[in-house]
C-alpha cells in the first residue's frame, strides 16, 4: 500500500507539472517563430483566471466566460508582439530587449488588473468539477479537478505536437525557426506565423492560467509571476523547442517541487525549481530531448 | 506587343548606404532563359537580390506580369512567381529533403512527383536531412525546393558554383531540360560564361552595377573576343 502522503503530493505534482508544460509549451511557440519568449505570459495566466471571474460573475455562463477570457488574451499576444516584441527586435544594438519589454508588459498588467479587480486573491468558480468531487484509484482519493486538468494540458500538448509534426504549417514554423531569411523568400508567410504563435502562446498562457486557478481555487494579480519562471525552467530543463522536453520538464518540476514542499518545507517549493535548472545548465544544457546546437557549416 | 513576363526599368539598389545597381533596365517574355554574366562583384547577386526585396531598393520598377514589385514583401514576391535558388545556405538543415520541399509547395504542376521524376538522387533521400546532403545534392534540393512554388520566373544564383564536375553535368542537364524542354523563364547567374550561353537564348553583361552588354546568347558565345574583354579569362 503506497504512502497515502506520497501519493497525494506525487497527484499534485503531476497535476501542476501539466500546467507548466502547458506554459512552457507557450514560450516555445514564439522561440520557435522568434527565439523570444514572453515573459508577460505570468500576467496573461493571471489575467485570464481574472476575467473568467469577472464574466462569470456578471452571469455568464462558465463555458462562455472562459472562452471570452482566452479570446481577449490571445489578442493581447498580438499586442505584445507588435508592440513589445518587434520593436526590440529592430533596435539596432543589442537583441535581448525583449526579456525587458515583454516581463515589463506583464508587469504593466498585473498593476492595470491591480487597480481594477483589486489585489484581494478572489475566490475561482469551479469550471467542470468542485474541489470535492473525487474518483477512488487503487484505493486512493484522487481529485477530479486535478484530472481534469491533467487531460487538457496532455491533450493540449498531443494535439500542438501532431500539428507541427504532421502538417505543412508545423513544417513552415520549423522551417522559420532553422532560418526565417531563407523562409521568407520561399513565400512562407513569416509575419503571419508569427503572430499566430504569439496568439497561441498567450491562449495557452490562459488555458495554464484557468487550470492552475482551478486547483488552487483563488487568484490575485500576483498570481503567475512565479508560475512563468517555473514554466521557463521546465522548458530549459526539457530542451528549448522540444515539445515532449516542455512535457518532461514541466511534469519533472511539478512532481519534484510538491514533494520538497510536503516533505521538507513549503517555502522550499519554488526555490527546489531554480537548483534543478541551475544543475541542469551545468550537466546537460540541451536539456533532456534537445539537440546540441546544429554548427552552420 | 504582349506584357514581358519580367520588366525592370532603371532600377537603383544596393545594401545598407552602398549603392550597387546603378539604373539598370531590362524585360525578359515568357519561356526565356536569361545568362547574368559579369565578374565578381559586378552587381549579379544583388540584383537578383533586388529582384526578391533582400536588397536596399532605391529607385526604379519591377513588373513580373504586369505586377509592381517592388515595394511588396519577399514572401509576396515568392507567392507571386519568382523562385529564387540563392546561392549559398539554401537548403533548411534540420528539415528532412521531403519536408524542404513541402514546406513551400504551392499548387501547380511541379509537385513531389515532378521534381523527383528531374533530380531521381533526391527521391532516394528523401528521409536525409538537408545538412546531411553532399553540396551538390544541396544545390538540387534548393533548385527543387524553388520548382516547389511553381514559380513563373526561376532565379538561379551560380548554380553549379564549387561543385564537382560529375554534378556539373547532371545541374546542368537538368537546368537545360528546364528552359529548354519546359519553357521555364530563367536568370541565370554564372561566372563561367561558356557553360550557361548554350542553355540561354539571351545574354547580359554587368560591370559595376550597369549593364555593358546585351544581346543574343548564341551571338555573345560566338564571340570570344568579346567575352574574354568584359568577363577576363574563361575556363574550358
Amino acid at each position: 500500500m503506497m504512502d497515502d502522503f506520497f501519493f497525494s503530493l506525487l497527484l499534485a505534482g503531476i497535476s501542476v507539472g501539466a500546467v507548466y508544460a502547458l506554459i512552457a509549451l507557450g514560450l516555445n511557440l514564439t522561440f520557435w517563430t522568434t527565439k523570444t519568449m514572453n515573459f508577460g505570459q505570468g500576467s496573461l495566466m493571471m489575467l485570464c483566471a481574472m476575467l473568467t471571474v469577472f464574466l462569470s460573475s456578471q452571469g455568464l455562463a462558465m463555458a462562455l466566460a472562459v472562452i471570452g477570457s482566452l479570446l481577449v488574451v490571445a489578442a493581447f499576444g498580438v499586442f505584445i508582439e507588435r508592440w513589445t516584441v518587434r520593436p526590440a527586435l529592430q533596435a539596432s544594438g543589442g537583441s535581448m530587449g525583449w526579456v525587458v519589454s515583454t516581463l515589463g508588459f506583464g508587469i504593466f498588467l498585473q498593476g492595470v488588473a491591480a487597480k481594477y479587480f483589486g489585489s484581494q486573491a478572489v475566490a475561482f468558480p469551479d469550471v467542470v468539477f468542485t474541489a470535492q468531487d473525487f474518483v477512488t484509484v487503487f484505493g486512493q482519493y484522487v481529485s477530479l479537478q486535478y484530472l481534469v486538468v491533467l487531460a487538457v494540458a496532455v491533450a493540449l500538448i498531443l494535439a500542438l505536437e501532431l500539428f507541427v509534426r504532421k502538417t505543412v504549417w508545423g513544417q513552415a514554423v520549423h522551417a522559420v525557426s532553422l532560418d526565417p531569411e531563407l523562409a521568407l523568400v520561399q513565400g512562407i508567410p513569416v509575419r503571419l506565423l508569427v503572430l499566430g504563435s504569439f496568439m497561441l502562446s498567450s491562449a495557452l498562457a490562459g488555458v495554464a492560467g484557468v487550470l492552475i486557478a482551478q486547483i488552487g481555487g483563488t487568484v490575485d494579480p500576483a498570481f503567475g509571476f512565479d508560475l512563468v519562471l517555473l514554466g521557463f525552467v521546465a522548458a530549459v530543463l526539457g530542451g528549448m523547442g522540444s515539445s515532449m522536453g516542455a512535457l518532461a520538464g514541466g511534469l519533472l518540476v511539478g512532481i519534484l517541487s510538491k514533494l520538497v514542499g510536503g516533505y521538507v518545507s513549503t517555502a522550499a517549493e519554488h526555490g527546489i525549481a531554480f537548483a534543478l535548472l541551475m544543475l541542469a545548465l551545468a550537466l546537460r544544457p540541451q536539456g533532456l530531448f534537445g539537440r546540441p546546437e546544429v554548427s552552420k557549416a | 506587343m504582349a506584357e514581358p513576363l519580367l520588366s525592370i526599368d532603371n532600377l537603383r539598389a544596393g545594401w545598407g548606404e552602398a549603392m550597387v545597381l546603378d539604373g539598370i533596365s531590362l524585360t525578359l517574355a515568357e519561356g526565356q532563359a536569361l545568362a547574368l554574366l559579369g565578374r565578381n562583384g559586378a552587381g549579379k547577386t544583388t540584383l537578383i537580390a533586388a529582384l526578391m526585396g533582400v536588397a536596399r531598393h532605391r529607385a526604379g520598377v519591377i513588373r513580373l506580369g504586369g505586377t509592381a514589385l517592388e515595394r511588396l514583401p519577399s514572401e509576396r514576391r515568392a507567392a507571386l512567381g519568382l523562385g529564387w535558388v540563392p546561392q549559398e545556405r539554401n537548403v533548411f538543415r534540420s528539415l528532412t529533403v521531403e519536408e524542404n520541399l513541402t514546406a513551400v509547395a504551392r499548387p501547380g504542376r511541379w509537385d513531389l512527383a515532378a521534381v523527383y521524376a528531374l533530380f531521381p538522387r533526391l527521391r532516394e533521400r528523401r528521409a536525409n536531412l538537408g545538412g546531411a546532403l553532399s553540396g551538390g545534392e544541396q544545390q538540387m534540393l534548393a533548385l527543387a525546393r524553388a520548382l516547389m512554388l511553381n514559380p513563373r520566373l526561376l532565379l538561379l544564383d551560380e548554380p553549379l558554383e564549387g561543385l564537382a564536375p560529375v554534378i556539373v553535368e547532371d545541374l546542368l542537364a537538368a537546368i537545360r531540360r528546364l528552359v529548354r524542354d519546359e519553357g521555364m523563364a530563367a536568370i541565370i547567374v554564372e561566372q563561367h560564361a561558356h557553360q550557361v550561353l548554350p542553355i540561354a537564348d539571351h545574354a547580359v553583361i554587368l560591370d559595376r552595377g550597369s549593364i555593358i552588354h546585351r544581346g543574343a546568347a548564341p551571338a555573345l558565345l560566338a564571340q570570344p573576343d568579346l567575352l574574354s574583354r568584359h568577363l577576363g579569362l574563361q575556363h574550358h
